[in-house]
């Protein structure tokens, strides 16, 4: 053979593989983005986890589509904006994903989408991008999220500082989308029911005293210190030299502050007076389901963010089947299947509403941090939680109205 | 606000933090005025270093103990880092060694990272209370780490004007051909200098780490103020560099005072902006950039 006959050997084979491709290529590729580097990387890999298990299950109740597998590419987009470019822009130009779960952070969301996903249209559902701006977004209705923006979550912890008697607190935010909104919308609620700020300020991530800025916020004479940072980062930091200065005598984390990392590097008996809000997913048989399910696969379920990383991952794999991979269709396919009315789909049902969809029956995804009855702008309405430190954990005291 | 408030809030910590970027700018000044380039893999050296000591902590060491045991380890990696990479470079425009000190950077810190892993940690766990000298509130570690600084500073100066390879090093830093034709071994100098920087990031990242957290991306946050501040005192000054990272250290505390505290992290910066554009050889004469 010379190598004329040859190249069109090889030819032809590639052609044949390229022609005979299309019926084998039922596998779908989704993109798995999250803050595995960066200030938020002891929350990751459970959220990552939590994900990973929708997808083993879809992939072991009889796949996606027509017998194909759902695959993932994981991207770290390390909870912050460049990362989060680059991430996604891999994982939408060469992965070739019709859709992601994550990023994780606000502003990895906020350039991701703007940047990536939304221009290529890729439909986005983030599990933990809970900033205000991300309403806001211009997105095509491309961009979902199954997490409550903080604008609920700042305005619920003003209210539960009020019912708790606190009047007269001191502000510090982390200078980025998730900090400054929740800041916002904690101050707009608690001045409005005549609380008191006596300082407020926000700071930049990564350095190394912040002795002069606490001396600054409590200046103002309140005793409570409520911050808006991350327990994996600066918020650690910062806690650990108020603590350590008597700055002030209560403190109050979001979400971002409940981390195991605080309770191990500062120690549980030095933060009786630290408190964290966070979601939480609503008592129901969907959430039993689901923390049965992670329990048996080796995961925490009370991780933070776990239920809404699993419900991102579930809610993407039903919109592709009833889409029937076609990108376009995805983010209308999203909202039929988590919206009312429909058969109700529990987590972990993949089976049975693989079933339904074929049928043509609509169903409606009851996930196990919520209902996911997605509003105009792809958010959802959310249930929080108080908590202190007991032991190496979070416990929680109360629901947040 | 009280003088003790001021004192305790906003100065101590300040020459704390001085101190410490104190020991990171020496080491940038020592290469750039010996080898003639800006390390950018310096700030992960540092983290590296700090990671090293929390590794023989682990072994149940006291930290205080495993600092001189990181330095000698880090040293020895620093030298194996210039072996690897930078002498390989060495007949090359310079340039391409500062890009390459980028790259090392990136590689270290994902060492860091694939060994010890991403989550913030620290030497020992729980809070320290400080003690009360007089009014003026300090903490063991504090007096530690500014005791610890001295002992570098006077040491290194004192083994860069008595000793004889210490004169080498000077040397070289003020004309490499001269002093090779004085009979100046390049190479042992080389490797001599980059043991000490090895030897004082991990001083750096050791200090660092005790009085905050010790984390995967704590050296690349230093590394502006570092640089401001070698270059504040004047390249090649070892004097300069100390002085040079009280200030940028104590300029960050005292920036609240007038700007909102978002822009702190600035203030490194525009400290370095103006003083390349007043007095570009830096408060001590050093050498032009």
């Amino acid at each position: 053979m010379n190598k004329k006959t040859i190249a069109a050997f090889a030819g032809s084979l590639l052609g044949a593989a390229l022609l005979a491709a299309p019926a084998h290529a039922q596998n779908v590729r989704i993109g798995l983005l999250g803050g595995i580097s960066g200030p938020i990387a002891a929350m990751a890999p459970s959220m990552l986890d939590a994900s990973r298990l929708a997808i083993a299950q879809v992939n072991e109740q009889g796949g996606i589509l027509k017998g194909g597998k759902l695959e993932i590419v994981v991207g770290d987009s390390a909870c912050n904006p460049q990362n989060a470019t680059d991430a996604a822009t891999k994982a939408v130009n060469i992965d070739r994903v019709i859709a992601t779960v994550g990023p994780h952070c606000s502003g990895a969301v906020l350039a991701a989408a703007n940047s990536v996903t939304v221009p290529a249209g890729v439909l986005l559902v983030t599990p933990s991008g809970t900033s205000p701006e991300i309403t806001k977004l211009n997105d095509k209705d491309l961009v979902f999220r199954t997490v409550s923006s903080d604008d609920y979550q700042g305005r619920a912890l003003a209210r539960t500082l009020k019912a708790r008697g606190t009047t007269k607190v001191a502000v510090a935010y982390l200078n980025n989308d998730y900090g400054k909104g929740l800041a916002e919308a904690f101050r707009a609620e608690f001045e409005a029911g005549g609380g008191v700020i006596a300082g407020y300020s926000g700071h930049e991530d990564g350095k190394a005293s912040y002795r002069s800025d606490l001396a600054q916020l409590a200046r103002g004479g309140a005793d409570t210190l409520v911050l808006f940072d991350y327990g994996d980062g600066t918020g650690l930091t910062i806690l650990r030299q108020a603590l350590e200065n008597g700055f002030f005598k209560t403190y109050i984390g979001a979400d971002g502050m409940k981390s195991e990392a605080v309770i191990k590097s500062i120690g549980a008996q030095n933060l009786t007076t630290f408190f964290s809000s966070a979601p939480v997913g609503e008592a129901s048989a969907a959430l039993d389901l689901f923390r049965k399910a992670f329990s048996a696969a080796g995961g925490n379920p009370d991780a933070i963010f776990t239920t809404t990383s699993y419900d991102a991952a579930f809610l993407v794999a039903l919109a592709i089947e009833k889409a029937g991979g076609d990108k376009a269709k995805l983010s209308q396919a999203l909202r039929e299947v988590a919206s009312a009315p429909g058969e109700p789909v529990l987590p972990g049902e993949w089976a049975k509403a693989k079933k339904l969809i074929a049928e043509g029956k609509d169903i409606d995804y009851k996930g196990a941090a919520g209902d996911h009855e997605f509003d105009q702008a792809g958010d959802v309405p959310g249930a929080y939680a108080f908590f202190k430190v007991s032991g190496d954990t979070y416990e929680a005291i109360s629901e947040m109205k | 606000m009280t003088l003790l408030d001021f004192l305790n809030f906003y100065l101590v910590p300040g020459i704390v933090l001085g101190a410490i970027y104190a020991v990171g700018a020496i080491g940038i000044t020592l290469v750039f005025g010996i080898l003639r380039f800006a390390h950018f893999a310096h700030g992960d050296m540092t983290t590296l270093g700090a990671f090293v000591a929390l590794a023989l902590v682990g072994t149940g060491m006291n930290p205080w103990a495993a600092l001189p045991l990181a330095m000698i380890i880090t040293a020895a990696i620093a030298i194996g880092v210039d072996r690897t990479f930078y002498d390989y470079l060495a007949k090359r425009p310079k340039i391409v060694t500062v890009m390459a000190s980028l790259g090392v950077a990136l590689m270290l810190r994902s060492v860091v990272q694939v060994v010890w892993g991403v989550d913030p940690t620290t030497y020992a766990s729980g809070i320290v209370r400080p003690n009360d000298y007089f009014g003026i509130l300090l903490r063991p570690r504090e007096l530690y780490t500014l005791g610890a600084v001295a002992l570098i500073v006077v040491g290194l100066e004192l083994f860069l004007r008595r000793s004889k390879w210490g004169k080498a090093m000077r040397a070289m830093s003020d004309n490499p051909d001269l002093a090779r034709l004085s009979g100046v071994d390049n190479r042992k100098v080389t490797m001599l200098t980059w043991a000490i920087v090895g030897a004082l990031c991990a001083a750096a990242g050791f200090m660092l780490g005790i009085n905050t957290e010790v984390h995967s991306m704590m050296g690349w946050h230093l590394l502006l103020p570092m640089f401001a501040a070698a270059i504040l005192g004047g390249v090649g000054r070892v004097q300069g560099a100390v002085l040079g990272g009280l200030v940028v250290g104590v300029a960050e505390e005292l920036s609240v005072f007038i700007l909102p505290a978002q822009y702190k992290a600035a203030t490194a910066f525009a400290l370095l902006l103006l003083i390349l554009l007043v007095r570009p050889r830096g408060l001590l004469n050093g050498k032009v950039l």
